[in-house]
């Protein structure tokens, strides 16, 4: 391979994709070509960099310099400047929020700075479709050291010492799975990589595949060794097809390798490895209903136990693992239990990736030690929240998690912690929500969310949350009534007792932590009929202020339902029973006249038609000042 | 492609590193091509080709090159500044494919400046 | 089944269609009440379908403790007659005075002698077997036919081959006629029933047919909290369609999705394999358009 000078890592994950990186990518390599540099320079496509807020994105190494919000336009001159006269180019570097001063080196965004890469050591240092990149940064190690040094007891008895616990939700501990099942005498043994991310939300999974599927497919392939299977399954889901096809690429090229197949690396060990599709059912994330996914059953959980460690995919013992825990592996077993145990908190070990998202100014994904508090995550690496504006919760754990309030910021994030806030680990997501948004709306959605899902197959979950959401839906529309809170607890504790899988146990998490921290919201919406966040359409009206109308109208010619009465120089008023409350004349307001209001438990006052705008200058009323 | 064994895939994982080694961060020296307009219209592109080359043989895998503006020294373009760790950049003025070569093997290898093409030891920002 | 006594034009008799806990307890109480009783149930035994169950919602109690004693109470009381494999015919009469006609189908066991020992369960040869039913051979167009056999071959021998044989199918129609899941059964002997549960299971799949496009709105958390819902009531708007419908001229359909994970472009919008990230409302109508092509025949403009 030739030397060169410069190596151009161009995030190509889904998020990065859809905001247009395979244009950029060849708008460099045009832009490269013209100047006769593709021999000094070569742009390599990586897997998610984490930054998603910031795509398209591409990191120029060795320099570490960081280039955000990229257009095709911005290409020839960044070629020029930066990669031909070594100037780098100020204006598409990283801006962070409320500061003046951009910050030209990945190392110094603070996005990066207080993150610990283990699991996503690789992304956006190689190129995932190729092993070779992988195979450079110290790949197939772990997998060399197993199958020359240790037994497969020693792999279990290093995996328990580590402390690495189930990255899929729930934390349990990996190491007495395996063992569980690895005692088990029927044969075959099956072991499963759980990638049917389902959490709204969440990607850290659909990442860790897109970014480094080897470090996958190395994980998988010890456990494999370590129970004793040599078959095993990848379940993704369908609507990731770029974590699909590199996954796919990734076991093909670990097959050509002899890294997969029969009698691997010349030792006895054979082990294949498969992909499986889902086709977009929530519960299949479930192991027992995963399993039967796979069989081509009906996919509904079933009763444990007996667990699948010990009775699985087709009756045999069977190790289901989410990916990212099997990720941990390799690098657990190449830097040692010890130096894994050293990190993170006296119960959850070493780190775990968020994909922190919602209402923040630096939205992606995140590796973090366990541990770290919530402060650190959303001010430090998040950068606060956009706007201004103050910290209501933070949402974590998806449908099955908890709301976790602005109170209790500095809670360190471990699996203990979180459960005992009401809440739990979960896959991953992290969602940020600020003044804006409505508990109860929000509860709402999840339980809309898990009713859907639910597989209908025990009345507790299906049934009960129909019911949660009739309730939760009444008190949404204003139709709430004195003891509906009381009835929602109730039946969340009922639902959560009598329910069969995760699924069930754990949808009334968002309703009852809501109620727990946000009780005075629940009440504004029940008794006063006000919706404090303004959110929840039929307790909310949108009204024109007359003092801050300039009679521009925009807001008119937008309003599809034609409900705004007005004409020029005349301020315009919303026709209440007209309006349908899609809020486009909240959005097209100019920010400075900030005419549109939201109302929520208050009469909409009435405003006669026909009043004449006061305003000195006509037709730039935007440089007008009209209410100090 | 055959199945590897575990010495192939040693040999593998040795020369794959020498493709990723940019990315590592870990350098020992670094070799600075000035290319603004003035270089490259002194022939600073053909400067960068002759150093990657001599990198590629020595197959060291802790030198980066790199790109810079001008220098302000226009009228001794090319140039390259070659700064090795625990000691004092060197410039290096007027250049050839032939001297970089030259430049590489002394200063860069043998950790001597080639002090015939030397324009200046030390940094003008005083360092 | 007339009862005799007749008193102010009443008869002192009632009769309990279905046996299940309800009918259960309503013939209880009637016969507690001094009513003669006959409880009629169209199964081999009464019980319903909580007898199924194992715990019952919401009180988490133990199904067969609820249902014990009343069987028991009813097998013994003298006024209560059981009348199961019974499908009621015909009620004529008026309300209080009626005359109930109850065809019951052979149990081919002498209930007076049967000590409910089960050693004939035990013993049968076809024990569990579920007698053969006629299957018409499933009605496929040839072209499709010949599509569809090529997918079921290549999965045909894998273990677990049925979801990959729909996920194939489903990618290559777009939805599933009946006859091809009939055909899907038909060769690969999953039964009907079965392959019609799965195909109706997952989101991904259809067993109506999909519009040429199909609008994704991502409904995520992240999207949620940033407004999708309104893009979603906009679009409909526009579309003049709900979500989960397709236009008329099968063009474009609106569908709400889960998490695309495009969160850091939320809200977020997926057609094909395009994504439009930060949306707003006032975007909306441009997209709808661009798919729906308005009254202009499907020509495409730009949003």
């Amino acid at each position: 391979m030739p030397a060169r000078r410069i190596e151009l890592m161009l995030c190509t994950g889904t998020g990065c994709v859809a905001g247009g990186a395979l244009r950029i990518k060849e708008a460099l390599e045009a832009e490269l070509a013209r100047h006769g540099l593709p021999d000094e320079v070569s742009v390599v496509p990586t897997g998610c960099n984490g930054f998603c807020g910031q795509g398209p994105l591409l990191v120029v190494l060795p320099d570490q310099i960081f280039y955000g919000w990229l257009k095709t336009d911005d290409i020839p001159f960044l070629v020029q400047e930066h990669f031909l006269k070594g100037r780098p180019v100020q204006r598409l570097m990283f801006m962070p929020p409320e500061k003046k001063e951009r910050i030209p080196l990945l190392g110094d965004i603070p996005f990066f700075k207080k993150q610990m890469l283990l699991v996503l050591r690789n992304k956006g240092v190689i190129d995932p479709e190729k092993i070779e990149d992988y195979i450079a940064r110290d790949g197939y190690v772990a997998l060399e050291k197993v199958l020359t040094t240790l037994t497969p007891f020693d792999v279990i008895e290093e995996i328990t010492r580590s402390g690495l616990r189930g990255r899929g939700g729930a934390g349990f501990p990996t190491g007495v799975k395996w063992k569980v099942c690895r005692s088990e005498k029927k044969i075959p043994k099956y072991i499963i990589g759980n990638c049917d991310e389902g959490d709204p939300g969440a990607y850290m999974d659909r990442s860790l595949l897109e970014s480094d599927p080897h470090s996958l497919v190395e994980g998988i392939t010890i456990a494999a060794y370590a129970i004793g299977a040599s078959q095993g399954f990848v379940y993704v889901r369908t609507e990731y097809p770029l974590a699909i096809q590199r996954l796919r690429g990734a076991i093909i090229q670990a097959n050509e390798y002899g890294l997969l197949g029969e009698r691997i690396l010349g030792s006895n060990f054979s082990f294949n490895l498969e992909i499986r599709e889902g086709s977009g059912a929530f519960v299949c994330g479930e192991e027992t209903s995963l399993i039967h996914s796979i069989e081509g059953g009906s996919p509904e959980p079933r009763q444990r136990p007996p667990f699948p460690a010990q009775v699985g995919l087709w009756g045999c013992p069977t190790v289901i693992n989410n990916v990212e825990t099997l990720a941990n592996v390799p690098q657990i077993i190449s830097r040692g239990a010890d130096w894994f145990a050293g990190i993170g908190t006296e119960t959850s070990k070493g780190t775990k990736i968020f994909s922190l998202v919602g209402k923040i100014n630096n939205t992606g994904l995140i590796e973090v030690p366990m541990g770290i508090t919530l402060r650190e995550i959303i001010n430090d690496i998040g950068g606060g929240i956009p706007g201004g504006k103050q910290l209501k919760a933070v949402q974590t754990g998806g449908p099955s998690g908890g709301c976790i309030p602005n109170s209790h910021i500095d809670l360190p994030i471990d699996y203990e912690s979180l459960k005992e806030v009401g809440s739990m680990m979960g896959s991953g997501g992290m969602i940020v929500m600020d003044e804006d948004t409505c508990m109860v709306d929000v509860s709402k959605f999840f339980v809309q969310f898990t009713n859907d899902e639910s597989c209908g197959k025990c009345s507790a979950c299906r049934d009960g949350s129909d019911a949660l959401l009739e309730v939760l839906t009444r008190i949404t529309e204003g139709e709430g009534r004195e003891g509906d809170v009381e009835f929602l607890e109730e039946l969340g504790a009922a639902v959560k007792d009598a329910s069969m899988c995760g699924l069930g146990t754990t949808l009334p998490n968002p309703v009852l932590t809501t109620i727990r921290y946000f009780r005075d919201e629940y009440d504004a919406h029940i008794k006063e009929k006000r919706c404090p966040a303004k959110v929840c359409k039929s307790l909310t009206a949108y009204w024109i202020d007359p003092k801050l109308c300039q009679a521009c109208l925009i807001c008119m010619r937008e309003c599809p339902g034609q409900s705004i009465y007005g004409e020029k120089n005349i301020i315009h008023v919303i026709d209440q029973g007209k309006c349908t409350k899609c809020g486009v004349c909240f959005d097209v307001c100019p920010p400075n006249f900030d005419a549109v209001k939201k109302l929520s438990g208050v009469p909409v006052p009435s405003v006669e038609r026909g009043i004449k705008v006061e305003r000195k200058k006509r037709g730039k009323p935007e440089q007008e000042q009209v209410h100090a | 492609m055959a199945k590897l064994t575990l010495d192939e895939l040693r040999q593998k994982r040795a020369e794959a590193q020498k493709g990723i080694y940019l990315r590592e961060g870990e350098f020992r020296g670094k070799i600075i091509v000035h290319m603004g307009t003035c270089g490259i219209a002194a022939g600073a592109r053909s400067i960068v080709a002759a150093f990657l080359e001599e990198l590629e043989h020595s197959g060291m895998k802790d030198i980066q090159v790199t790109t810079s503006g001008c220098a302000g020294l226009c009228s001794k373009e090319p140039m390259a500044t070659v700064e090795m760790r625990n000691s004092p950049p060197v410039k290096y003025g007027e250049l050839t494919p032939e001297k970089a070569r030259k430049i590489f093997k002394d200063h860069v290898v043998g950790g001597a400046a080639a002090a015939e093409y030397a324009l200046g030891i030390g940094s003008e920002r005083g360092a | 089944m007339p009862s005799e006594t007749k008193q102010n034009g009443r008869v002192g008799a009632a009769l309990v269609v279905g046996g299940g806990i309800g009918g259960m307890q309503a013939a209880l109480d009637l016969a507690g009440g001094g009513i003669k009783v006959y409880l009629a149930d169209s199964k081999a035994s009464i019980g319903g379908v909580m007898a199924q169950l194992d715990k019952t919602f919401p009180t988490n109690d133990c199904a067969m403790c609820t249902m014990a004693p009343r069987l028991v109470e009813i097998g013994r009381h003298k006024d209560i007659e059981i009348l199961t494999l019974s499908d009621v015919e015909r009620i004529e009469g008026r309300p209080g005075n009626f005359t109930v006609t109850i065809s019951r189908r052979p149990r081919f066991v002498d209930e007076s002698k049967c000590t409910g020992c089960g050693t004939c369960v035990a013993n049968c040869p076809t024990q569990t077997r579920v007698q053969p039913v006629e299957v018409p051979a499933a009605e496929i167009e040839p072209s499709l036919r010949v599509k569809v056999a090529n997918i079921i071959a290549r999965h045909k021998n894998r273990q677990g081959p049925l979801m990959p044989i729909l996920q194939e199918v489903n990618a290559a129609l777009n939805y599933f006629p009946e006859a091809v899941l009939k055909y899907i059964s038909q060769e690969t002997g999953y039964p009907f029933t079965h392959v019609y549960r799965i195909a109706t299971f997952y989101s991904a799949f259809s067993v109506v047919p999909r519009g040429k496009y199909v609008i994704n709105v991502c409904m995520g958390t992240t999207c949620y909290v940033r407004g999708s819902e309104r893009l979603m009531d906009r679009f409909a708007e526009t579309l003049k369609i709900r979500p989960e419908e397709t236009t008329p001229d099968m063009l474009v359909t609106l569908k709400g999705v889960r998490c695309i994970g495009c969160c850091g472009l939320a809200p977020a919008v997926m057609v094909g394999d395009s994504v439009y990230g930060r949306l707003t409302v006032k975007e909306v109508a441009g997209i709808a358009k661009k798919y729906a092509g308005g009254n202009n025949h499907g020509k495409v403009n730009a949003g």
